[in-house]
């Protein structure tokens, strides 16, 4: 009885649902005006608030990004914020329509849960760091040691492999958040701390004597980082995925936040910059969009290199080196599929 | 209304309500042929009890023997199985209606008080009046002095039950139940949890309240009480009404082995 | 010594012995009154010496309170904590995610809230009927101002955070856990059957399942069972979920003061004629929530720091929005603060509950002793 009255208060209180019953997500982002966008609950270089509680970082800038090709606005993202744990359930349930969420693409994570990943933003791999003082300088030394963990990712069962084929015993010490292995490693209460080579970086960046610590040389795993969304929607699928390449596509091109959309005023000599930027042919209207999707995208933070550039390149704070990250004329392997 | 019942004359005229009234001739409890039982134990069988308006019943008997029972039935605390229980003219049933009718003419004071510790003794007696017969308060603040000095501790009024002697707190449970302008007053051992030295004061207060013509019915072993107002003793054992009698004869002359024995044991200390 | 004779009946009384009185009495009698005792004295003495100065240097002595990030604050106080962190991010800490131009309405409801509070926490105010009403009304005005509509501008609630989300949480399970919880505890001792195993099964379940469970089917699996396209407001969903989980536990604090209360207490009620909700409300009810004011108050405290879980769904209470602060690159590295902050503000409140939970007692206690 107090449960019903309960369920009805809630519903009338609830901001009822506009979408209709089969809405495509693309018809749900548009009629709420809002893109839910999934990223980190806060993660050094890839999620955080600034003080007046705008988000920023790497993810959050693809969010906006494709806020701004979908919606015209790289401010209309309502940000869901999700733990280890939590994105995948919240992606699968329609919480959220996109995940940027510095996630690793694999295998059972596109088929078992169901996900199509986009392409990657961030190629990665899992790291130790440790205390130079500890006199070790291989991950195959590491036997006997402590290590910190995060629980839920791909780095655990990465650890778990590399360990039994080096024959190394080690006691896991799991941590749930970023900030939380940082903690418990600077306190010693583990020897070493795995995770993605970035955020180790970005990490180290924040120690009292950064040069106390070394990053070993060996990556253990292959972390290659990419948004994703769910199974189901193929159109939504599409737009996100040409939104990255766009990003992507606008360093090769040398379209740049500053100067895209006097390139895109009028059609110029470059055929691939013409079609991207909707001068020629109307390939916005194959996903669903108009001529101007991918104007808007790199308008709203840049394109690829200029967002790496910003929150997480030598400039900044961490200072990760492009590496593979480079485009692949540039001796990476970032390698962005054409508009045509 | 507000005024209280001196004598039973008056307390017909003034208690207001016509079904009363009109019945003045009825007894005031009628227990024919009733049953009870806890489960499987028969606790009470073929209890047959009339009284009449006005009259002073004591009922003693051995611990267990249901006597507390019996009375606890006739305002509902206790659920009867078989039988009839006709209290001033109205029918126990399972109808609400008949049994808060019934309750707010029917008194009890209890063994253990059971006065309510978080209100003072005004508000105690307060409570009834205007929730039950909603009373305006400063009316019931007027009745509920009356009754404090009727039982001689109106200047307790503003203390809290905790704060009082055993014996203060049963007269404050006396005048709590009177406060409801009762027709009949039900006592449930009312001086079994008392010190030896408070069981008078209490005592005093339920003989005036009997010479002043109420209808009470009294479960308790003191004798003395007995003797000097009671109409009729009533001996109880395993449920059953083993012995009715005047208090003189059923001192002197008790006719039942079991009563017999029951007054040996209790006389003898 | 007294030596002193006197006839029976006629001792004066007299002082207690002078190494029983005064400062050092205390101290004789507290900290010195065996060897052990003296050496635990000891040990704590060191102990403080050992743990408060350092404490104070850290907290105040060699803090930085100003400075741009991190770095600025660390070239000022190399040793110290750096307020400044915490200073900056104070509005975010407040106010979470809420529209800066609209957060006079967040400080109104708190207001309001102080207001309300005034009639509920203490007797012997003037209005104090008017006062009560008024704080019934509150969750209601304080929703339509938090959340807007009706002539305010509609601030969705994802915006809320920080201690705002606490106190929306908190306060809204406190307020409604109390009622639900009462009628669970009557429910399950109520003769009725179907009541009675509702209720049972109700708190049983709550009781067996972990509030983050709760949470997460709140935040994610609801959408499963939900017809596609709905949308349920997720804080509202929190808010639901956490009466709930409060209430379950609410139930059985009070129903062990229902079960304290002597039947007797129930049965002169029904002997003078009250019904049964007049005699639960007047009568058992008063009765038995005293007895459970330290239960209750349990309850509220653990229900008010359980709203930390909301990080799991992704709501940003203070640790939160303070986890990701320290994710932002000027103030990295800064996470004992911020606990020591968070911490700061959660002892506060669960000590202020607890100190009035005290003073209630001592109030109400007055008619039962003896």
């Amino acid at each position: 009885m107090k449960v019903a009255k309960i369920a009805a208060l809630a519903a009338t209180l609830s901001l009822a649902g506009a979408g209709a019953g089969h809405a495509t997500t693309l018809e749900d982002v548009q009629s709420r005006g809002e893109l839910n966008c999934i990223i980190n609950t806060g993660l050094i270089g890839f999620a955080a608030p600034d003080a007046a509680g705008r988000w920023d970082g790497f993810d959050v800038a693809h969010c906006r990004a494709v806020a701004a090709a979908v919606l015209g606005d790289p401010d209309k993202v309502k940000f869901v914020n999700a733990t280890g744990k939590t994105r995948f359930t919240l992606l699968n349930s329609g919480e959220g329509d996109v995940l940027f969420r510095n996630t690793t693409e694999t295998m059972s994570r596109d088929a078992d849960l169901k996900l199509s990943f986009l392409p990657v933003t961030y190629y990665d791999g899992a790291g130790f760091i440790i205390r130079k003082d500890k006199g070790v300088t291989s991950a195959r030394d590491l036997s006997g040691a402590s290590i910190c963990i995060q629980t839920g990712t791909t780095t655990e069962l990465n650890l778990a492999d590399f360990a039994r084929a080096n024959n190394i015993d080690y006691e896991p010490v799991p941590i749930e958040t970023n900030e939380e292995a940082r903690t418990n490693y600077l306190a010693d209460r583990c020897d070493t701390y795995i995770t993605d080579a970035s955020g180790l970086a970005a990490s180290r960046a924040t120690f009292d004597n950064p040069s106390d610590h070394i990053i070993l040389p060996e990556l253990i795993s292959k972390e290659p980082l990419g948004g994703a969304v769910r199974h189901g929607d193929d159109q939504w699928f599409d737009i996100t995925k040409w939104v990255v390449n766009a990003l992507i596509l606008g360093e090769e091109l040398g379209i740049t936040q500053a100067n895209v959309e006097s390139m895109a005023a009028r059609a110029g000599k470059n055929g691939d910059i013409n079609r991207m930027l909707g001068t020629e042919g109307d390939f916005g209207a194959m996903i669903g969009l108009d001529k101007k999707w991918a104007v808007r995208a790199i308008k709203a933070g840049g394109n690829y290199g200029e967002i790496f550039d910003r929150y997480l390149g030598p400039s900044t704070d961490i200072g990760l080196e492009r590496g593979l990250n480079a485009l692949y004329t540039d001796g990476g392997i970032m390698y962005a599929a054409p508009v045509r | 209304m507000t005024t209280a019942p001196t004598d039973t004359d008056s307390q017909t005229t003034v208690g207001g309500d016509s079904v009363a009234a009109s019945h003045a001739d009825q007894p005031a409890i009628d227990i024919i042929g009733m049953h009870k039982w806890y489960a499987d134990f028969h606790v009470l069988k073929n209890i047959n009890l009339r009284v009449a308006r006005g009259e002073r019943i004591v009922i003693c008997g051995p611990s267990g023997s249901g006597k507390s029972t019996m009375i606890r039935c006739i305002n509902r605390l206790e659920e009867h199985q078989q039988g009839d229980i006709i209290v001033d003219g109205v029918k126990l049933t399972n109808d609400l209606k008949n049994i808060e009718t019934i309750r707010r003419e029917v008194g009890m004071v209890f063994q253990h008080f059971n006065l309510f510790p978080h209100l003072t003794v005004m508000e105690n007696c307060m409570l009834a009046p205007v929730w039950v017969r909603k009373t305006p308060k400063a009316e019931a603040v007027e009745t509920a002095m009356k009754y404090l000095e009727r039982v001689k501790i109106p200047e307790q009024a503003n203390k809290y039950p905790g704060q009082l002697s055993g014996g203060q707190q049963q007269r404050v449970a006396i005048a709590r139940s009177l406060c409801m302008n009762p027709r009949i007053m039900l006592f449930d051992e009312p001086t079994s949890a008392l010190d030896p030295e408070m069981i008078k004061e209490v005592l005093d207060v339920m003989v005036e309240l009997a010479q002043e013509g109420m209808t009470m019915l009294c479960v308790t072993h003191e004798m003395g009480f007995a003797k000097t107002v009671a109409n009729r003793v009533i001996f109880m054992d395993v449920g059953e009404i083993i012995e009715e009698n005047t208090p003189d004869l059923f001192f002197d002359q008790p006719q039942h082995e079991r009563t017999k024995l029951f007054l040996s044991q209790i006389l003898s200390h | 010594m007294n030596t002193a004779t006197y006839q029976p009946g006629e001792h004066p009384e007299l002082p207690p012995p002078v190494s029983e009185r005064g400062a050092l009495g205390w101290v004789r009698a507290h900290l010195l009154s065996s060897p052990f005792n003296i050496g635990l004295t000891l040990l704590s003495l060191w102990f403080l010496w050992w743990i408060v100065p350092p404490a104070i240097d850290w907290f105040f002595i060699d803090a930085a309170y100003t400075g741009a990030d991190r770095n600025a604050c660390r070239a000022t106080a190399p040793d110290g904590a750096c307020w400044a962190f915490v200073g900056e991010r104070l509005q975010l800490f407040t106010y979470g995610f809420y529209p800066a131009e609209e957060r006079w309405r967040v400080n109104l409801s708190f207001v309001l809230l102080c207001v309300a509070l005034v009639p509920v926490l203490f007797d012997h105010v003037p209005y104090r009927k008017a006062g009560l009403i008024y704080a019934a009304a509150f969750p209601f005005i304080a929703g339509w101002l938090l959340i807007g509509g009706f002539g305010l501008t509609p601030v969705p609630t994802d915006k809320f955070g920080g201690f705002m989300l606490t106190l929306v949480i908190g306060v809204t399970g406190i307020a409604f856990s109390l009622p639900i919880g009462i009628l669970l505890a009557l429910g399950r001792m109520s003769k009725l059957p179907i009541i009675h195993v509702f209720s049972v099964s109700f708190i049983e379940f709550i009781r067996g399942v972990p509030l983050i469970t709760l949470l997460f089917v709140a935040s994610t699996m609801l959408n499963y069972f939900l017809p596609p396209g709905s949308t349920f407001d997720l804080l509202l969903r929190v808010l639901i979920m956490v009466t709930l989980f409060a209430s379950g536990y609410m139930a059985e604090v009070i129903r062990g003061g229902l079960q304290a209360i002597p039947s007797g207490q129930s049965e002169a009620a029904d002997a003078l004629g009250l019904k049964y909700w007049q005699a639960m409300r007047l009568i058992v009810l008063p009765q038995a929530l005293r007895i459970s004011i330290p239960g209750i108050v349990n309850t509220f405290i653990g229900l008010y720091k359980d709203t930390t879980l909301v990080i799991i769904i992704g709501l940003l209470d203070p640790l939160g929005i303070g986890r990701a602060s320290v994710a932002d690159t000027k103030w990295a590295g800064l996470s004992t603060e911020l606990y020591v902050f968070v911490a700061v503000f959660f002892f506060v409140s669960c000590f202020a509950m607890s100190r009035y939970s005290l003073y209630l007692e001592r109030k109400l206690e007055t008619g039962h002793k003896r």
